[in-house]
């Protein structure tokens, strides 16, 4: 390996370190959960420049399966019970072992609240543990995922971005509308990621969710990197550079932007999910356009075309938009709670104009990547006329 | 509903037969060497209006395809759908009623011509830059802004017209300084990858600029006083169920179709803008410049057409048309900072059905969707329901024009 | 064996009919030359036989699979590639990348590692080494144009179509792509070539292919082409392509091929 490569490696290395040992350097709560958001943010960002920056593939509908994740664990947690006894009222009702599921009724009362009075003295009910959420909104943020780029994704890129909008609106209003089972604009309470608490910290501590986040993001990070160098990476970049090119060169262009498509909804589902027992409560507002909005602006102005800037580059705004929650100007207090977000709307359009590849991006780029490839060719050269 | 399964059985037959057509069909016309290209399309229409009726001698016999047999079969299967429907539910008002139906239809051209112009606008620009406009709402959103600041904050009693024309010319304005900050960078070279890049930075213009007004004016909704205070009319007087009457809040015609009057005075201002448009762009030297951009780019060029002005002349236009159309229904609704997001959902799903890039179709999108979403939010069961998910309706009609035909009721052959 | 087999393909656009019950075989690796004026059809036959456009009537095959109903990565998939008149290089990946991608979609299974090696022998070919981790947009076009070719060594085709290879090419380039047909040509591809450049299609094919308003009005040897009164009709009628008709209605002229010198640029 390169000198250069060792230090790639050593600044990934180091900064693993330091998110990890973060949470001992400040045990302060507020930087906690703002870290917390922060990871949120940056598993979002930098899926969706996976598929935009990567695969060419412009979605508006990124936070909707975001949603879409962390309403299935929601519902998942607010629906479903395991018991020690059947309730003979509730439909379906799945015996497994010596216990039984329930399907908690969403309309009329509560089955199982009238169940109660009756069941066995001693008969114990659970809920099943966020995990079980979390595992099935990936899958709904799969299933989703397919529908939605099988329909759109036969098609121009456009259709996809105008298509996602739309989605998103449909994914807000039917869960503001459903109020009997999402609890609309009221807000859907789940229980906490550890609900029996994690390691001696208790169910409200910040720390084991600040791992249980950066676990998701390293993971995720490591993850799409991995496919971004593998043929998969290979094709979905020849396919945003030229669909028609990459399809007579034999790439199989609808069913590798599915794909892509899928995972990154899929990435987005988890992390939605997550937050969503972190937050422990949800409301629709969550996809408000304004917040896919922060999201792209987060991966433009960390650049698109790197995982790793767009994460970054969500941490750092995520941090700044914290900061600029109000501005001192001496004795004076100014509210910027809007504000900030026309600052980095107008900063997303200024980078989009002058800056292509992103604030962030040139920076990591000087420091990686052209002069491995440069080492590359060099040592071929040399290497050839060895041979020779 | 009262028998619910009826409606239900025939929505699935009307889906699985028509997945069935458009499935086999294609391959049946392509076993015997035919023209596939319509094959589909025709085949979904014949098997959801017939089923297996339908199907078998339309495979049998693959006759020669031409819009005759889209259309033919698509009435039917309306008809099937509303048969089904009426069955289903007849104590529904929209059955059992004809005034409140022919009331619904009624608002729902006048809506959707309101509609139709703004999707105008976004056509407009679509085809002449080539770009989709992803702030075409937040324009909406500040035409109607801009009519509540000069007509009632401003200057109270200003005549309306003096407002519509004020936002009118505030949306011009922003669209034309957006135009030459950004867009024009796209065909100068300046910008990489121009595709994206547009759909990115007017992304981030509506992100801006939903922010901005929110930052200016919060949260609370606006609302503005009726444009017009028409006068107590009976015409003609004294008939049974005359043909018109009119008052301050509503026009009603012959006795059973109701309108409010906001809805019609905006309505007329989107008609009269209708007709400027198509004056400026048949009739004017500016207007077939435009046209010809829209055409063939480089051709216009070479007459003399400078093609960068066109492109900020379309897209400020554009802009001015959503700006109107806000201006114009400002009155209707309250106003948020964020009405413009459904707008936009809605003015793309006008485009995409209307064809991207066809003046008429956009008009005639409008119509269809403004149709559907009055129709569907007075006539489905559960009102509550109906209203909340008036946005859906739309999108239910963008999934089935992206299966079955993605370019749109006159969108060019690609 | 190769053997492509276009069977009556009809093509029409609306009203229009761009392609008129076109037939034609290639057997084993020839080297056609596609010509016609303006308009003739070469482009939306090319865009028919790799699957982006379907034929409206009319079947082709290659080496005994229907093809003209398969979608275009399957086509190439089957042994048939192509390049584009406008070139079309992956502007933003690197050249060796470029030279991955159909070598990953050919071979499924196959390592990188391996398939690098394999680039590395076409970039050896293409004399291109020092360019290997060059991005795509940093190469003139010429360039560009010669890495299209390399692609399609990667991807190993049958019948390798190439739309106007010899526009806007440096006339050095111009060398470079010439002998990479009849070298590829030796090594048992065929190829259909289309282009404008009437002395180097003459002397570089041993058959051609005239498109005239979309039917194929000759096929044959050039020099019998050459006298056809139909072709010579067909070039005639065209008045601003003075250039090309002088090759035509002067038989017997034999035109040096293009290591001849530049003045056989046109372009």
């Amino acid at each position: 390996m390169s000198k250069r490569n060792w230090l790639v490696w050593g600044f990934t290395l180091s900064g693993i370190v330091l998110l990890v040992g973060f949470p001992f350097l400040t045990p302060n709560n507020y930087i906690m959960h703002v870290s917390i958001i922060a990871f949120f943010f940056a598993i979002l960002a930098s899926s969706w420049s996976l598929l935009a920056g990567y695969a060419g593939q412009f979605s508006f509908g990124h936070m909707a399966f975001m949603a879409i994740g962390a309403y299935s664990t929601g519902l998942y947690s607010k629906f479903i019970r395991l018991g020690t006894a059947p309730t003979g009222i509730c439909t379906p009702e799945i015996k497994i072992g010596d216990h039984w599921l329930f399907f908690i009724n969403a309309y009329g009362d509560n089955c199982l609240d009238i169940a109660k009075k009756t069941m066995p003295v001693g008969t114990l009910i659970y809920r099943l543990p966020p995990w079980h959420g979390i595992i099935l909104a990936a899958i709904m943020g799969g299933v989703f995922g397919v529908l939605v780029g099988g329909l759109v994704l036969r098609l121009r890129r456009t259709y996809l971005a105008l298509f996602t909008i739309g989605f998103s609106e449909i994914v807000r209003v039917a869960i503001n509308a459903e109020i009997a089972i999402t609890d609309g604009p009221n807000g859907l309470q789940l229980q906490p990621l550890f609900p029996n608490g994690m390691f001696g910290f208790s169910a409200v501590d910040k720390i084991p969710p600040y791992y249980a986040m950066m676990l998701l993001f390293v993971v995720s990070m490591l993850f799409m990197y991995w496919l971004t160098n593998s043929r998969f990476g290979l094709f979905i970049r020849s396919i945003r550079e030229d669909e028609e090119a990459a399809a007579a060169l034999g790439v199989h262009i609808v069913r590798y932007k599915v794909l892509v498509f899928t995972i990154t909804s899929i990435i987005a589902a988890v992390a939605g999910a997550v937050y969503a027992h972190y937050v422990q409560v949800i409301t629709p507002n969550i996809l408000l356009i304004a917040q896919m909005s922060l999201v792209i602006a987060m991966a433009v102005i960390g650049g698109l075309e790197s995982l790793l800037a767009a994460a970054i580059g969500a941490i750092a705004i995520e941090f700044m938009l914290e900061l600029l929650r109000e501005l001192h100007i001496g004795p004076l207090v100014v509210d910027m709670t809007t504000w900030r977000l026309v600052f980095f709307g107008l900063l997303l359009m200024l980078t989009l104009r002058f800056w292509n590849n992103g604030l962030l991006y040139p920076i990591i780029q000087r420091l990686t990547r052209r002069g491995v490839a440069e080492e590359t060719v060099a040592k071929r050269l040399a290497g050839q006329e060895g041979d020779v | 509903m009262e028998n619910p399964t009826i409606f239900y059985y025939a929505l699935l037959w009307i889906i699985g037969w028509g997945a069935v057509g458009g499935i086999v069909s294609p391959r049946i016309y392509a076993r015997k060497d035919l023209d596939v290209s319509q094959a589909g399309l025709v085949g979904t229409a014949v098997g959801a209006a017939g089923g297996p009726i339908s199907l078998l001698p339309f495979w049998y016999f693959t006759p020669t395809l031409n819009w005759r047999w889209i259309v033919v079969p698509s009435v039917i299967v309306l008809g099937v759908f509303i048969a089904a429907f009426a069955k289903a539910d007849p104590t529904n008002f929209c059955v059992a009623r004809s005034d409140y139906l022919t009331t619904q239809v009624a608002n729902g051209l006048v809506m959707g011509s309101i509609y139709g112009l703004m999707a105008l606008g976004l056509t407009l620009i679509f085809s002449i830059l080539g770009v989709v406009s992803f702030a075409h709402g937040e324009f909406y959103m500040i035409g109607g802004m801009a009519v509540y600041y000069i007509g009632t904050v401003w200057f109270p009693g200003l005549n309306p017209l003096f407002s519509i024309i004020g936002a009118a010319i505030i949306t011009f304005l922003i669209g034309l300084i957006f135009e030459v900050v950004f867009l024009r960078a796209m065909n100068t070279g300046q910008v990489e990858r121009p595709g994206e890049y547009a759909i990115l930075v007017t992304f981030g213009l509506a992100f801006f600029l939903q922010y901005l007004v929110l930052a200016l004016v919060g949260a609370n909704p606006k609302k503005v006083p009726r444009f017009v205070q028409y006068p107590d009319i009976t015409f003609p007087s004294g008939a049974e169920a005359p043909l018109l009457t009119m008052n301050v809040r509503t026009f009603s015609f012959f006795n059973s179709i109701t309108i409010s009057s906001t809805r019609i005075t905006a309505a007329l201002v989107s008609l009269i803008l209708l007709g400027i448009l198509m004056w400026f762009l048949y009739k004017t030297w500016t207007g077939k410049a435009l046209r010809a951009v829209s055409q063939d780019r480089q051709a216009a060029a070479v007459t003399g057409i400078n093609p960068n002005r066109m492109n900020t002349l379309a897209f400020a236009l554009g802009g001015a048309l959503a700006g109107v159309s806000g201006a114009s229904l400002v009155q209707v609704f309250s106003w948020v900072p964020w009405v413009g997001v459904l707008a936009s959902a809605r003015s793309f799903v006008i485009i995409v059905l209307g064809g991207m890039g066809s003046l008429p179709g956009a008009f005639i999108g409008g119509l269809i969707v403004g149709l559907v979403e009055t129709i569907g939010a007075g006539c489905i069961p559960d009102p509550q329901r109906a209203t909340a998910y008036i946005p859906a309706y739309g999108m239910v009609i963008l999934v089935i024009v992206l299966l079955l035909k993605p370019t749109g009721l006159f969108g060019r052959e690609l | 064996m190769i053997e492509l087999a276009v069977n009556n393909v009809a093509k029409d656009f609306g009203g229009l009919r761009a392609l008129n019950q076109v037939s034609f075989k290639i057997n084993g690796p020839e080297l056609v030359g596609l010509i016609g004026p303006n308009g003739a059809g070469k482009t939306t036959l090319t865009n028919i036989l790799d699957g982006v456009l379907k034929p409206t009537t009319g079947t082709v095959y290659l080496n005994g699979h229907r093809i003209d109903i398969l979608p275009p990565y399957q086509v190439a998939l089957a042994g048939l590639g192509r390049t584009f008149q406008v070139t079309r290089a992956f502007r933003r990946m690197t050249v060796l990348e470029n030279l991955l991608v159909p070598a990953m979609a050919l071979h499924a299974t196959a390592h990188r590692k391996d398939m690098e090696e394999k680039a590395w022998g076409v970039l050896e070919f293409l004399t291109f080494e020092h360019l290997a981790n060059d991005l795509g947009r940093s190469l003139s076009g010429g360039q560009q144009k010669l890495l299209e070719l390399g692609r399609l060594l990667m991807l190993d085709p049958d019948i390798i179509i190439l739309d106007e290879p010899f526009a806007g090419v440096h006339p050095k380039l111009m060398e470079t792509i010439y002998e990479y047909i009849t070298t590829v040509n030796a090594q048992g591809k065929a190829f259909i070539i289309i282009s404008h450049d009437m002395d180097t299609i003459f002397t570089l094919s041993k058959r051609l292919l005239v498109l005239h308003f979309g039917t194929l009005i000759a096929d044959g040897d050039p020099d019998v082409v050459r006298h056809d009164p139909a072709v010579i009709e067909a070039y005639l009628g065209e008045e601003d392509d003075d250039a090309l008709t002088t090759t035509i209605s002067q038989p017997g002229v034999h035109h040096p091929p293009p290591e001849g010198g530049p003045e056989n640029d046109r372009h």
